[in-house]
């Protein structure tokens, strides 16, 4: 069942790709996608690339996919670990999402950070506070990092 | 390359201290004594004795898993550090008992548990591999099997050690191991499971409920022999700290696995039971791809009552996870919540809305039969509360859904609101026999009362009525005279029920209940409430006589322990008041008896027998039948505006049932009536006057 729907949503990632987003598997372990980011236009993430690895359960699509930033990102959602703080990766993960879905969410996660559930309350006290200085700071990491 | 450099390191100088001793000694006693006896030596040895460990850990690996994966690796290295923590932890309990060999054994079992996490994370990788090599089974296998054997040996080896030398860091050893062989044993029924469901190409629906069953029974066992282990640690040692969050970890997933296993089972049942199969054409239109596997839907298909369609066999295993529509995220379990609240909250403002021009215009006429049957509309709590402590006293028969509180009027006019079926009709017998029979008590006492009143002028009656002691009910205008006394409070009553909108649509059905017992159980709490009611009449009734005893008091005339003033038989209010309560309640009748299930025929039946032969004793002016409309709300303005034109066609009640009149039951009501009033006469007579008389009086002055 699993294998089946992931092998579905690479062919409907193939032949519709969202935009800024690419995905594929890394090898031949369907189980295992990498998958990268473009950085949202009018985001401090402009230019940078993000790189992710998807991780599919077992039962998927049952359960969420996990995925995780494995380029550093300065953002209040997401940690230095690179787990993202979302709330359909999580309890409100439902079968009608798709890798797709989830990667474009990330992407306007980054452009409109969520500082209210933040995973790392400095930024997100940042960005609440000194909006400049958030921008500054993450745009700094995304050229340090993700270019 | 740093591990093989320190592995190298560690070899060297292990070579050397041998070498040095062999050196110094030059024989092989001698110098082990030598080595033995220096601290330097030994801790070199023991460097070399963990890293022997870990080659052969590495070694096993090999041959059990061949090279891990990422994620295995990542998970081993994180439970391995809570499992060191939690070993030193240990260590402080035991600190008596440290020894080399107490380490190793630490180790050892350290050791195992790494074998068996990784087992468990490969057996899961099972899954999700494409293709399974004999190799993979073999090892698998065989790997179970060694740890089982090994788990199995400890466990016996701590239990006999146990029993003879008494309890010692044994006890944590053999407890450790028993629940690792748990764990062992849920690998193997998941590797059962996966393997068969390797065998065919199909998925297998099944195996999620196979899953979840025997999580939730090895999570039983694991729950208990932590209880146990902690327990028996409490009596002979210390709280064991270090057990702390291995066991909060166990019972919460246990907890989660009793839960999964109720909702998942409730859902499905639903889905089974509940929602409709799609049909071709719902499947045929539009996008018919299942949105969970992204198959195309042929058959086998459900519709929830949001109206997504799914695979029946994908929303199994969506529900065996979460009970939501994995579209729209609407609560499958939940569902009827909205609606009944909605219903309710429909109905509270109509209801007032309805009851408030009734009273208006007739204040003096209509006033005492309105209060008659609007305390009852107004109090829910008296219905739905007295069913739901009989419930609670482990009575098998359920009681009724919270519709019951719709007065019947509305429930004829929005039959469609209801649910068709036994759930949404039973309220009715419920409150319409209940109603009835109130002013059907009521209007013999008055009757009786006029009769022996004596001293009673108009003016007396209507003081004698502490209007301003009215009774809390939203939506009364105040100045009503005959109000309810506060002896009709809410005190004797159960309180409200909680919310049975939290209750799913399957619960009320069950708690509905359509068996014999429950009908009969029913039936029987229908005469109770009735009783009380009645009870409740007498009260009121006592009451009265004691106010007017007392208003007449002050106006003067002597009146008699027992006169009630409340009605008087010259007043053509009071006439009024009488045959506009037979008027609305005959109009009532029908109303209920038309949205009135079948099977409660018997109740109502005796009700309105009961009533109608009291009231037709009672009434004075008895003329002919009033046609009865179906349209009750119209039927009840007209009772309840016409005052005196309603005189005249104050109805003969004749209703075919009435001969299906059985004596029996009016005995039985009699009795209790007696009872009540006998009870009431002797025990509160004399409270009530005490109570209430000083009030009365002071109220009665200050109008006057």
């Amino acid at each position: 069942m699993a294998q089946k729907r992931i092998k579905k949503e690479l062919n409907d990632f193939g032949r519709d790709p969202p935009a800024n987003c690419s995905a594929g598997p890394v090898g031949d372990d369907l189980f295992h996608w990498q998958a990268t980011i473009m950085g949202p236009t009018d985001s401090p993430y402009y230019r940078g690339v993000f790189f992710l690895t998807i991780n599919f359960p077992t039962d998927y699509p049952f359960k969420p996919p996990k995925v995780a930033f494995t380029t550093r990102i300065y953002h209040p959602n997401i940690n230095s670990n690179g787990s993202i703080c979302l709330d359909i990766l999580r309890g409100q993960w439902s079968p009608a999402l798709t890798i797709s879905k989830v990667l474009l969410s990330i992407c306007s996660l980054l452009t409109d950070p969520n500082p209210d559930d933040p995973l790392v309350p400095e930024i997100a006290r940042m960005y609440k506070t000194d909006r400049d200085k958030y921008y500054k700071v993450a745009k700094e990491w995304t050229e340090k990092y993700a270019q | 390359m740093r591990s093989l450099v320190l592995t190298g390191l560690s070899f060297m100088l292990t070579a050397s201290v041998i070498g040095n001793a062999y050196y110094q000694k030059k024989q092989f006693y001698p110098s082990v004594v030598y080595i033995t006896k220096s601290n330097p030596s030994m801790a070199v040895m023991y460097v070399q004795a963990l890293v022997f460990v870990v080659l052969m850990g590495k070694m096993l690996r090999a041959l059990f898993f061949g090279q891990l994966r990422a994620a295995e690796m990542e998970h081993l290295i994180e439970r391995s550090w809570y499992a060191v923590t939690e070993t030193c932890l240990a260590f402080t309990v035991f600190r008596d008992d440290f020894s080399p060999r107490f380490v190793a054994l630490f180790t050892l079992l350290l050791f195992l548990k790494c074998f068996h996490w990784l087992a468990e994370d490969r057996i899961d990788y099972m899954e999700r591999s494409p293709a399974i090599s004999w190799k993979f089974h073999f090892r698998a296998l065989s790997l179970m099997f060694v740890l089982g054997l090994l788990d199995i040996l400890f466990v016996r080896h701590a239990f006999y050690s146990t029993m003879s030398k008494g309890p010692s860091v044994q006890l944590v050893f053999g407890f450790e191991y028993e629940i690792l062989l748990t764990v062992v044993v849920m690998t193997f029924i998941k590797y059962l499971l996966h393997a068969i469901d390797l065998q065919s190409q199909n998925p297998w629906d099944n195996k999620a409920v196979y899953l979840l069953y025997s999580e939730l029974a090895m999570g039983f066992i694991r729950v208990i022999l932590y209880v146990a282990f902690v327990f028996i640690m409490i009596k002979v040692h210390t709280f064991p700290l270090f057990a702390i969050r291995p066991m909060y970890l166990t019972v919460r997933a246990f907890q989660k696995a009793a839960q999964d296993v109720i909702l998942s089972r409730r859902a499905i049942r639903n889905m089974n039971t509940l929602y409709p199969d799609a049909t071709p054409e719902e499947l045929s239109s539009g996008d018919n791809v299942c949105i969970i596997c992204r198959e195309e839907m042929t058959s086998g298909c459900k519709k929830l009552p949001c109206g997504h369609i799914f695979h029946t066999s994908c929303l199994r295993s969506w529900f065996q996870r979460q009970q939501t529509c994995p579209t729209c995220r609407l609560e499958v379990l939940r569902m009827p919540r909205p609606q009944q609240q909605q219903q309710q909250q429909q109905q509270q403002p109509q209801q007032q809305q309805a009851a408030q021009p009734q009273q208006a215009p007739n204040q003096n006429g209509q006033a005492g039969v309105e209060q008659m049957q609007n305390p009852f509309q107004n109090m829910p709590g008296m219905f739905g509360g007295m069913p739901f402590q009989w419930n609670g006293a482990g009575a098998a028969v359920p009681p009724p859904p919270p519709y019951m509180w719709q007065p019947p009027p509305q429930q004829q006019q929005q039959p469609q609101q209801q649910t068709p079926g036994a759930a949404g009709q039973a309220p009715t017998p419920a409150s319409s026999s209940s109603s009835s029979p109130t002013s059907a008590a009521a209007t013999p006492t008055t009757s009786q009362q006029a009769n022996t009143q004596t001293g009673g002028t108009a003016s007396a009656a209507s003081t004698s009525m502490p209007s301003t002691q009215m009774p809390p009910f939203p939506g009364f205008p105040p100045f009503l005279p005959g109000m309810m006394p506060p002896v009709f409070s809410y005190a004797g009553f159960p309180s409200p029920p909680p919310s049975m909108a939290g209750l799913s649509d399957e619960e009320l059905r069950v708690m509905e209940g359509v068996e014999r017992s429950n009908i009969e159980a029913r039936i029987q709490w229908l005469r109770d409430i009735q009783a009380l009611l009645d009870g409740a009449m007498v009260l009121i009734n006592q009451y009265n006589s004691v106010a007017s005893q007392i208003n007449s008091r002050h106006d003067g005339t002597s009146a008699p322990q027992v006169v009630p003033i409340s009605t008087s038989p010259s007043s053509p209010h009071q006439q009024q008041q009488q045959a506009s309560s037979s008027t609305t309640q005959v109009n009532w009748w029908p109303a209920g008896s038309g949205a009135r299930p079948k099977y409660s025929s018997t109740i109502s039946s005796t009700h309105v027998t009961n009533s109608s032969k009291e009231r037709s004793g009672s009434l004075s002016s008895p003329s002919e039948k009033h046609e009865s409309s179906d349209n009750v709300e119209k039927e009840e303005t007209k009772g309840a505006t016409g005052s005196s034109p309603k005189e005249a066609e104050i109805p003969k009640w004749s209703d075919p049932r009435e001969e299906e009149h059985t004596d029996e039951m009016h005995e039985v009501r009699k009795r209790r009536l007696q009872h009540f009033s006998q009870h009431h006469l002797d025990s509160n007579s004399s409270n009530l006057d005490s109570s209430n008389s000083d009030k009365n009086n002071s109220e009665s002055e200050e109008k006057h």
